[in-house]
């Protein structure tokens, strides 16, 4: 199992384009993929339902942590941490 | 989930009556104004095949959006395309599709109602988002609810042909259309959460007279298909979950009422006359020419007010132009033939002209109004001034002017008329030069000027819902003084009886136009005060019909003029309810409650 927190950076956050972007990956991914908020960790979001993503309400500067869980669980949270880090590439 | 709450006590909910009487039915709810999303309490054997035709529904959506999402990318590139991967990704969503599913079998709902209501939910949650952006991203569930509701109602028509015997509407609101499909035989009543006494539910119920209260709030969270509702149009009150007793007591209700609309019918044609020989007029109040039809239901002799101003609620620009207003005051003096009818001038506020520079009133009430208004803006009012005298070369109108509290005001609105009828005459266009002008006395000035008023106009019209709000200086909007706007006010019936005395000194008819005229308590005193012709709300007319054939115009009198003695409203009050009593009338012990 691999945890990461990362900093949403995007000026928008995680928007429906940020979130489908996030949701797509993820769902190519075999792992189990869940995220959290960094100050309420018990309240999870399946990274590959959009619905829980989007209800995560993640704006810019949001700590998420990221729980993968799986066979391909490194080159899963590369790719994520990847695509967080380039802001999605909106910017 | 909401939808699955049941209640089991008895719930009353209070909102605006707009078409009396009380219905006992079943609710149907429509859940959108276009009547596409209906709730219906299917049968556990229907649930699995409701649920197939969801997800058979959701597949088309994904196909749907798939077709856009290519052609986005074709036309502007991928980057634009990605709201609808966004809506793709919601439609595949197995926590949305599992959620409604769910919804469809705890809650026997249809496909429709599961997915506005999961939606809904969805959207509520968001409305907490607090991030504004991100808020306002609650707009693609909408879009994807919205996709998956189309298609299962374009593919399976299961709105409003569902509708089963005995229903009583709920909605927040309905759009004009779907009102009028409605099988009128299936319809007991209506409840909507918005609207006012001119909503278009308001005007279709009382068209053709079901009974309906509207602005009951929430009432579409409140109720779910299937359940009893009682709507109790005349009090304005919604029952929930009633009780047995509650039952027996508005079944009982209806039974007497259903008798009372018998003798209402059977009485229509008897003359408003009093049992010692004197006829008194009852005429009709009306805001919209569609309403024209309870005019004729309760044989008014007349239109005693028709309330211009709403042509405002229904003009296409917002404005009515000559020809428009020309064509409704046209058919209402064809309908209303030689009874006649008066048409009063705009009472309205400078918000609804647009006028450029306009800036909102802090009292539009003792505001740029009315008379005011029209005589500042003079185009508005020759216009309107040109459509009713060419509309009454067809029938019988006369004018009113409203809110008068100066006799020069009437001078130069006279002027304008006389003006624009010269105007007619040049142009040779046909119009009644001769039609009768008549003063709203609504204001306590106009009342201590009624005798120079009365020397400048062919009739008076009394309104006392203005009246009195002035007199007492109550408003009557504000719940803290409300309960002081009191009709048997000892100052009111003075001043009643001074507009009574000084239109009958001068020899000018004068008619009653407020709410006091479709009292009957008040009406007893309106009589004995010495007026003879009383216009209200047309459903009121079969009361007041038989409160009039009840009672001597002798004893009335006496009645009005031991009140006018009296010092309070207290005194007024508990006086004219003794004398009721004394009278001994059933009809006049149901008036107690005015």
């Amino acid at each position: 199992m691999q945890k990461r927190t990362v900093t949403i950076t995007n000026r928008l956050g995680l928007h429906a384009r940020a979130a489908a972007k996030l949701v797509k990956l993820a769902a190519s991914c075999k792992s189990r993929v869940t995220l959290a908020r960094a100050e309420a960790l018990h309240h999870t979001a399946d990274a590959k339902s959009i619905f829980s993503v989007l209800l995560l309400a993640a704006t810019q500067n949001t700590l998420i942590e990221i729980t993968v869980e799986g066979p391909d669980e490194e080159l899963a949270m590369e790719t994520l941490c990847r695509l967080i880090a380039d802001k999605f590439g909106e910017e | 989930m909401r939808g699955s709450i049941r209640k089991s006590h008895e719930e009353r909910l209070e909102g605006i009556g707009v078409c009396p009487g009380v219905a006992i039915g079943n609710a149907f709810l429509v859940d959108d104004p276009r009547g596409r999303v209906v709730r219906v309490f299917l049968p556990k054997e229907r649930l699995e095949s409701e649920i197939l035709r969801f997800r058979e529904a959701a597949r088309a959506a994904q196909a749907q959006v798939k077709v856009d999402i290519e052609r986005v990318r074709a036309a502007l590139g991928s980057d634009h395309a990605y709201i609808l991967e966004a809506h793709l990704l919601m439609l595949e969503d197995r926590t949305l599709g599992r959620q409604i599913e769910n919804f469809i079998r705890v809650n026997h709902a249809n496909a429709e109602w599961a997915v506005r209501d999961v939606t809904q939910h969805l959207l509520e949650v968001y409305g907490q988002i607090e991030d504004e952006y991100l808020r306002e991203r609650g707009s693609d569930i909408e879009d994807v609810a919205h996709r998956i509701i189309k298609i299962l109602s374009g593919k399976e028509q299961r709105s409003l042909n569902e509708l089963a015997d005995n229903s009583i509407i709920v909605a927040d609101d309905l759009l004009p259309s779907v009102t009028a499909d409605l099988d009128p035989r299936k319809v007991l009543g209506f409840v909507t959460g918005i609207g006012g006494w001119t909503s278009h539910t308001a005007i279709i119920a009382r068209s053709v007279n079901i009974p309906a209260v509207v602005g009951v709030r929430d009432i579409t969270e409140r109720v779910r298909s299937g359940e009893t509702v009682i709507i109790d149009g005349a009090a304005g009150t919604v029952i929930l979950s009633p009780s047995p007793e509650t039952l027996i007591f508005y079944t009982e209700e209806r039974q007497r009422q259903r008798q009372q609309a018998l003798y209402d019918i059977e009485e229509r044609e008897l003359p408003p006359i009093t049992l010692d020989n004197h006829e008194i007029r009852l005429r009709a109040n009306i805001e919209l020419i569609e309403e024209i039809d309870t005019y004729q239901r309760f044989n008014a002799a007349g239109v005693g007010l028709y309330r211009s101003e709403f042509l405002y609620s229904q003009a296409e620009s917002g404005q009515p132009t000559e020809e428009e207003q020309y064509e409704a005051y046209k058919f209402l003096a064809g309908m209303v033939g030689d009874e006649g009818a008066v048409v009063r001038t705009f009472d309205l506020g400078g918000d609804k002209l647009h006028l450029e520079g306009f800036k909102a009133e802090r009292n539009p009430a003792i505001g740029m109004r009315a008379i005011r208004l029209s005589l500042s803006v003079e185009p508005v009012f020759r216009t309107q001034v040109r459509a009713i005298l060419r509309a009454a070369s067809h029938g019988d109108l006369k004018i009113l002017l409203p809110f008068v509290t100066n006799v020069d005001e009437v001078r130069r609105a006279k002027k304008i008329i006389a003006d624009v009828k010269r105007q007619l005459a040049s142009e040779n266009v046909a119009h009644n030069g001769d039609l009768e002008i008549g003063v709203m006395i609504e204001v306590p000035a106009a009342v201590m000027m009624a005798e120079a008023l009365a020397r400048e106009s062919d009739f008076f019209s009394l309104g006392t819902n203005d009246l009195i709000q002035s007199l007492l200086a109550v408003d009557r909007g504000n719940e803290n003084v409300s309960a002081l706007f009191d009709p048997m006010h000892p100052a009111v019936l003075r001043a009643i009886k001074m507009v009574s005395d000084a239109a009958a000194k001068m020899q000018i008819p004068v008619n009653v136009c407020g709410e006091m005229a479709s009292n009957p308590a008040q009406v007893i005193l309106l009589l004995g005060l010495g007026l003879r012709d009383l216009s209200m709300t047309p459903s009121a007319i079969p009361a007041i019909r038989r409160l009039v054939r009840s009672i001597k115009l002798a004893d009335a009198e006496t009645l009005a003029a031991k009140a006018l003695s009296l010092d309070t409203p207290a005194a007024v009050r508990h006086y004219v309810q003794t004398h009721l009593n004394d009278l001994g009338s059933e009809l006049l012990a149901a008036a107690h409650a005015g």
